[in-house]
């Protein structure tokens, strides 16, 4: 075990990761959504494509997240929250969301985005209503929670392409898996 | 200095459409998937094309949009140039990147390392992770394709990685 | 005050057009903008010897009739962007950094990813950022 170290600030994150222009990334999903709708002709697929990638990328960078954030195992889901939202955004995306809404259990709350580099530049087309055109974040989420042991179900509740104020997805503690879940070892 | 994201999620949407064309829509059918992965390269490099030579004069010439390729929209792309600039003055051009940033970063087996960089044959390069690659190169040479014929050069790209990391995009403008 | 701005894709396909007056002249801007094009053609086919910038975007004022003045602006894509205006006495930096305001917003609504390339310009938020650079255009030259 290396040696416990303070978990870096966001900002400083940010600045210790390989960064590159928005606008490839931004313009990369958007010729990907797309290109997904003109194959798949039923957006509902669309949303679910996009979730799957999401989660597969969620898995990925979990690793990347806990090795370079120097965060050690987060007593409970809401902490677990709390780190996702200032440092898990603001390291791979620039941006930080706010955890709010908490449910009487602390099992689910909302994650609120102001600014999205996502959707720069994006106008939703009237034929595409039914279309989650975040949905690859909340596969995220849900695929790095599930890599530390939280199952969870997101779901978008405001998104500002259909006109809201904000970006919210609300995230839904389903079950934690003990934490003897032996995945560590034998890579 | 504009907005900015980490670089890894680039590689992760990248790495996922890749997957997803080959793996999940078209597993049997790797040219349609070819064909789809190159198309959204083309939308990308279309639309980057338009951001990246908005302050500056226009291009006299093919060559001029192929040097403007070769260096700043490279750099924009990949913090770094095009090492080395080909063409046999008959509408062939033949641009190296001996550090291709998204062969190197993107996760590919490690035995595709052990290729002999001279057996070109493709039957020997059956295992998955090199045809992973291959089908991933489909995406930058979409986006050269689409930067150039916004630039008013309709051409085709092809790309060449029988020495990686190194990698070529050759571009053959239509007359 | 600028009456009409337009944008033109590279095979003369109208991409967007946009008059600001209440008059009922659409069709002689219309006429305008179509007029422009061929000079613009001709301006790039057959440049002066000795332009001093011969590739630049800003093409400067085309040609001037009764009642405006017309000016015009080739981007590297060929895009063609114009506007006509009824101010007669116009700097030459305004005009020029009028259209490197619209040119930007033009950028951003075709890097849109659901905006087909050559098909017009459909988004809203362009049509509302082009009205802001126009007012901004009038009153500034006008004041």
């Amino acid at each position: 075990m290396p040696p416990p170290t303070a978990p870096k600030s966001g900002d400083a994150l940010f600045a210790s990761v390989e960064r590159v222009n928005a606008e490839l990334f931004t313009l990369t999903y958007g010729a990907i959504v797309r290109q997904l709708l003109t194959d798949l002709e039923e957006v509902e697929e669309v949303n679910k494509q996009l979730d799957q990638m999401g989660y597969n990328i969620g898995t990925r960078l979990v690793d990347e997240f806990l090795a370079k954030s120097n965060v050690s195992r987060c007593a409970d889901f809401k902490e677990t929250a709390d780190v996702i939202a200032k440092l898990g955004f603001k390291m791979f995306l620039g941006v930080t969301a706010t955890v709010t809404n908490w449910d009487a259990e602390g099992t689910s709350c909302s994650f609120v985005l102001e600014d999205n580099p996502l959707v720069d530049f994006v106008e939703l087309p009237d034929t595409c209503q039914g279309l989650q055109y975040c949905n690859v974040l909340s596969g995220v989420i849900r695929g790095a929670l599930e890599m530390v042991s939280m199952k969870t179900e997101v779901t978008w509740v405001r998104d500002m392409l259909r006109g809201d104020d904000a970006y919210e997805m609300r995230v839904k503690l389903t079950k934690q898996v003990p934490e003897e879940y032996p995945y560590k070892d034998d890579d | 200095m504009g907005r900015e994201v980490a670089e890894s999620c680039v590689d992760g949407v990248v790495m996922e459409m890749v997957a997803a064309y080959c793996g999940r829509f078209y597993a049997s059918k790797p040219e349609l998937a070819a064909r789809r992965i190159e198309a959204i390269g083309f939308q990308v490099g279309h639309q980057l094309t338009e951001r990246y030579t908005m302050e500056r004069p226009r291009f006299s010439d093919h060559l001029e949009a192929i040097k403007f390729i070769c260096k700043d929209f490279w750099s924009e792309l990949f913090k770094k140039q095009i090492d080395n600039l080909k063409t046999n003055h008959r509408g062939t051009f033949v641009l190296q990147d001996n550090h291709f940033r998204w062969l190197t970063r993107v996760s590919i087996d490690p035995s595709v390392e052990s290729i002999d960089a001279n057996e070109n044959d493709s039957t020997s390069l059956g295992d998955s992770a090199a045809q992973t690659t291959s089908m991933l190169l489909y995406f930058p040479c979409g986006i050269i394709r689409g930067a150039l014929t916004n630039l008013g050069i309709a051409c085709s790209v092809t790309a060449d990685m029988s020495n990686l990391p190194a990698c070529s995009f050759v571009v053959r403008i239509k007359t | 005050m600028v009456v009409c701005v337009a944008v033109v894709g590279h095979q003369n396909n109208p991409l967007y057009l946009q008059s600001f007056t209440e008059a009922d002249d659409a069709l002689k801007l219309h006429h305008v903008v179509h007029c422009s094009l061929d000079v613009i053609d001709e301006r790039v086919n057959n440049p002066k010897r000795n332009s001093p910038a011969l590739n630049e975007t800003f093409l400067g004022l085309l040609y001037p009739t009764e009642n405006y003045k017309v000016y015009g602006y080739l981007t590297n894509t060929k895009a063609k962007f114009i506007m006509v205006t009824t101010d007669l006495d116009v700097k030459d930096a305004d005009a020029r950094n009028f259209f490197r305001k619209f040119h930007a917003a033009y950028v951003d609504a075709v890097s849109n990813p659901f905006h087909v390339p050559g098909k017009k310009i459909a988004s809203r938020s362009f049509s509302a950022r082009v009205s802001t650079i126009v007012r901004s255009f009038s009153s500034g030259t006008t004041a």
